[in-house]
């Protein structure tokens, strides 16, 4: 089986490719203007972080980058297409002969390329019989196309190849959920020796769906003896087939010209003006590689976040990966939404310390577990003279409960024996803890030695 | 002429084909003086180079999108359209 | 509003000699200080007041919810916009007989053209005194008709002048120009409608726009350029030389081999750009709606377009259609893309020695409309021989009445390298110091 995706994703800019209209709208046909309607005396002019994002993109996925670019008009009549020409890049695009990597294969990426989106139509009425309602707000906005090689071999391998090309697209331009919602798929997918396109394909679990029916509808002709015709289908979300495309019967021929109205754009200057960053997925990649452990766990903390793929790494400067993994993904990552917001290097080395006594016994694991979550709630300054201050309250417990091991003992039937040992410390340490942590501490302390 | 037709979403008549059919005929064989050039290979869209023109991604609205609604045939805010089959 | 001029009497000239398409309709005649002074915009230029149909039926009702640019421009410096005028459908002329709202007839004899496809703007410029018309071309339609009707035409660089709010025929062609009746005019408004717009990135490449210079000094004049004349244009125009001569202008015969691609090159890049520009007017969004909605969408988009493009639109779109297809691209398309080029290092070349290039603007005076029925299209685009090869370059030109044969008024046409317009007002303005514009006795 050869499967290969063009793939559209829209990318995150505020306005649209080609005019200055908001490309977030909430009521059908509100972020309009004459151009993004092809009103007779419009004209487009180029959106520049459009351009940069593309770039980027073609960047990431290895590709050739030409010196210059420019745009083509590709002409074909439907509703939804306001000038019926869409601006695209015919023999111009971005990037050429790149590639991606999903799972130690490699997935030859063809070309990326940037494009208009056309309107939204909404079908009403009979099947067969639908006229068109035509929502505009979509008209413009830019896509990248990235197109593939056919070099995916089942419907799963196609959804995980585009799971992750998006976690990577989110980290290069910051696509949203709504952007990866929106991504729509044209599927080329041959059993045999003719290949069928499946157009229009929205979403991840859609794509999934859409290609393992259509193996499966191919796959049973053949199995008949009957030969499968090469042609364009659609997927209909809601019976969950793919259904041959009556509409674009006849094969258009799109006359490409170039667009004179935008010029040219030197983009092997802008690429090489752009610095490398590790995008979470090649990160996860090269951790699991440097540090021999799981890529699935890698992939957890990068997902997550990439400072805590940064914690991780300092972490495993000072101990074993195992344990680094361990922390990291356990009471590290537990309180993460509570850290990022101040980290800063200190609180990275109290982090990093606290492992490190653990690790040497010198204080225990459910200490170190309490001094990570009080440096998570900003109870505590992030110095080390507070950690002490609590370590005196966990030494004073231990120095009573050594010389009354009796309170151990009673507590199972009496809990009430943890009093004296809650008195004590509030004697001793003259007010420094608050009763509610004396209690909790004294209580853990009692049960940990139970056990 | 018949498939240039459907391109370009003309109807014609047959009589229309027939006219248009010489037309372009006599066009297209003046045209073919062009073979005669020499190839410069160069392909630039424009008479004059037109480079690097690009506009920052700032949202901007000048026109009302209600008024705009209001020129075109809408249905529920929708621009209403031909069938699709 | 007052104006110095008034709705009523505009449409008295109107009625006689057709120069609009549509006239503003409460201009009331009242001198007033500061003064402001009226002019016209082609109708292929979006003005808010008025629709813009570009002379065709499927823009019929198209009332367009900006101002172009220029137009914008020429408010702002306190114009008064007086009217749209009549022109070729979408540009598509050379005599302005293509047009749906009236064909306006040549101030100088009412049986003659006014040329096209800017005929209405030639005309009423001729017409009423004072006044400057906004105007386009493409292959030629701002020469033509100043030729024709006597007066002033002027096309900038491409790229001088902003198109956002111009109706296209071909982006990479279209350029907006003046026709005025002096020099003095030129040079007023010139600067008003120049300028980078970020609305039109093919307008933020220009260096700014100079009026003044060194003196021209020479003029060639290509030898291809002669042929095919009609004696009273030939004379005129050895006339206007010697005159020129005698400024202290010297003329310079010159080959230049590349000009016999020219018209076909043109044609071909052309007609590719409007048959794509030409896609979006199915019935939808703008202009002429309302069809049977309820058939399929192949079927109601050529039912409009057949029903409301003139006869000139679907020849041009089934040519551009044909030369932008697989099979016919490489050696239409890309072809004369490739020949622009070598034409435009042709004229670079000459104009390194002479200043200017010169030759008559139409190889004839305004034809009868009998005459123009009889002309078969390839005859029609054959017309254009002189003017088309500035046009394709997108260099500067400038056409100036010359002399005239009865009554008939004849142009010579000035090209200059890109953006050096002041070339062009320094001969024009030293002609125009010698040379006695006779304009046209204007009745009722």
């Amino acid at each position: 089986m050869k499967i290969g995706l063009e793939v559209h994703v829209q990318l995150p800019t505020k306005s649209k490719l080609f005019c200055s209209c908001s490309t977030s709208a909430e009521e059908p046909n509100s972020s309009i203007c004459p151009t993004c309607l092809g009103f007779p005396g419009s004209r487009p002019s180029l959106n520049r972080r459009a351009l940069e994002m593309g770039v980027e993109i073609a960047r990431f996925l290895d590709c050739n980058i030409p010196e210059e670019v420019w745009f083509s008009r590709k002409t074909y009549f439907y509703p939804d297409l306001p000038k019926n020409f869409q601006i695209t890049q015919y023999d111009s695009a971005l990037g050429t002969d790149g590639c991606f990597i999903v799972k130690d294969k490699t997935i030859g990426i063809w070309r990326a390329h940037l494009e208009e989106d056309p309107g939204r139509i909404k079908r009403v009425g009979k099947s067969g019989e639908e006229v068109s309602l035509i929502d505009y707000n979509r008209s413009g906005i830019p896509l990248v196309e990235i197109v593939t090689a056919p070099d995916l071999s089942s419907p799963e391998e196609a959804r995980i190849f585009l799971q992750e090309l998006l976690v990577e697209l989110r980290h290069i331009i910051g696509t949203t959920a709504a952007d990866e919602q929106s991504v729509r798929v044209d599927a080329n997918i041959s059993m045999g020796s003719e290949r069928v396109e499946v157009k229009n394909i929205q979403g991840l679990r859609n794509l999934e769906k859409a290609l393992k029916f259509e193996a499966s509808r191919q796959f049973k002709m053949l199995e008949a003896g009957m030969k499968v015709i090469r042609e364009t289908r659609r997927y209909d979300e809601e019976r969950k087939v793919t259904m041959s495309a009556r509409e674009k019967e006849t094969e258009e021929d799109y006359g490409y010209i170039g667009e004179p109205d935008l010029g040219t754009f030197s983009v092997g200057v802008l690429a090489r003006s752009m610095s490398t960053t590790e995008t979470p997925l090649r990160r996860a990649q090269r951790m699991a590689g440097h540090y021999a452990l799981e890529f699935s766990k890698m992939r957890q903390i990068v997902l997550t976040s990439m400072p805590l793929a940064d914690m991780f790494e300092t972490l495993a400067q000072n101990v074993e990966p195992g344990i680094a993994l361990a922390w990291t993904l356990g009471p590290i990552s537990a309180n993460w939404s509570s850290l990022l917001p101040r980290l800063d290097e200190q609180m990275r080395t109290d982090l990093a310390s606290i492992i490190t006594q653990v690790v040497n016994r010198e204080i225990t694991d459910s200490e170190a577990r309490r001094r990570i979550g009080a440096i998570a709630s900003g109870e505590c300054p992030n110095d080390l003279s507070c950690a002490v201050e609590d370590e005196l309250l966990g030494t004073i417990i231990s120095a009573y409960i050594d010389e009354h091991p009796q309170v151990v003992k009673d507590y199972s039937a009496n809990p009430k024996s943890a009093n004296s040992v809650i008195g004590h410390v509030m004697q001793v340490a003259k007010g420094k803890y608050n009763s509610q942590e004396v209690v909790e501490a004294v209580k853990k302390e009692i049960e940990k030695r139970k056990n | 002429m018949k498939s240039v037709a459907r391109n370009a979403r003309l109807k014609l008549t047959e009589a229309e084909i027939r006219e248009f059919a010489k037309d372009l005929e006599d066009v297209l064989s003046y045209f073919s003086i062009l073979d005669k050039a020499p190839d410069t290979g160069k392909h630039d869209f424009n008479s004059v180079p037109v480079s690097n023109v690009l506009r920052e991604d700032e949202v901007s609205r000048e026109i009302n999108a209600e008024m705009l609604r209001d020129s075109m045939d809408t249905y529920q805010d929708m621009v209403r359209g031909p069938k699709l089959t | 509003m007052t104006c110095l001029i008034s709705t009523e009497k505009l449409t008295a000239l109107n009625d006689k000699y057709r120069p609009f398409a549509e006239i503003a309709q409460d201009l009331k005649e009242m001198n007033e200080y500061p003064p402001k002074f009226h002019f016209s915009a082609k109708d292929n230029i979006c003005a808010t007041g008025f629709q813009a149909r570009a002379g065709s039926k499927i823009l019929e009702g198209y009332r367009p919810p900006f101002d172009a640019t220029v137009v914008r421009k020429m408010r702002e410096a306190n114009g008064i916009l007086i009217g749209k005028t009549n022109m070729d459908e979408f540009g598509f002329g050379t005599f302005c007989t293509n047009s749906a709202f009236g064909i306006p007839l040549n101030p100088y004899d009412l049986e003659r053209t006014c040329g096209g496809s800017s005929g209405g703007a030639a005309a009423i410029t001729a017409l009423l005194d004072k006044h400057v018309a906004l105007a386009e071309s493409t292959g030629g339609s701002i020469s033509c008709p100043a030729s024709f009707c006597g007066v002033i035409g002027f096309t900038p660089t491409y790229g001088r002048v902003s198109r956002y709010g111009l109706i296209d025929y071909a982006n990479s062609l279209d350029k907006i120009g003046l026709v005025t009746r002096s020099v003095a005019d030129l040079k007023r408004f010139l600067p008003v409608i120049s300028g980078p717009d970020r609305r039109d990135p093919t307008s933020c490449v220009q260096p700014e726009l100079r009026l003044d210079g060194p003196k021209v000094k020479s003029v060639a004049i290509p030898e291809e350029a002669l042929q095919n004349l009609d004696p009273a244009v030939l004379r005129a125009f050895e006339t206007a030389l010697d005159k020129l001569s005698e400024m202290g202008i010297e003329a310079h015969r010159v080959s230049m081999p590349s000009l016999g691609f020219a018209l076909a090159a043109y044609y071909v890049l052309a007609t590719s750009e409007a048959s794509t520009n030409l896609a979006r007017y199915k019935g939808m969004l703008f202009g002429v709606r309302g069809g049977k909605i309820d058939q399929s969408f192949n079927d109601y988009f050529s039912e409009v377009r057949s029903a409301n493009f003139g006869k000139e639109a679907k020849r041009r779109v089934l040519l551009g259609t044909y030369t932008r297809m697989v099979g016919f691209r490489d050696r239409y398309y890309l072809k004369a893309l490739a020949v622009r080029q070598l034409i435009i290092k042709e004229y670079q070349g000459l104009m390194e020695k002479d200043d200017l290039i010169i030759t008559p603007t139409m190889p004839f005076i305004a034809p009868r409309f009998t005459e123009i029925a009889k002309m078969k299209p390839l005859e029609i685009y054959q017309a254009d021989f002189l003017t088309v090869p500035p046009n394709l370059t997108g260099m500067p030109h400038i056409s100036l009445p010359c002399g005239y044969e009865d009554k008939m008024p004849i142009g010579m046409q000035l090209v200059a390298p890109h953006w050096e317009e002041r070339r062009l007002l320094d001969v024009a303005e030293r002609w125009c110091d010698d040379f006695k514009i006779r304009f046209p006795e204007v009745s009722g």
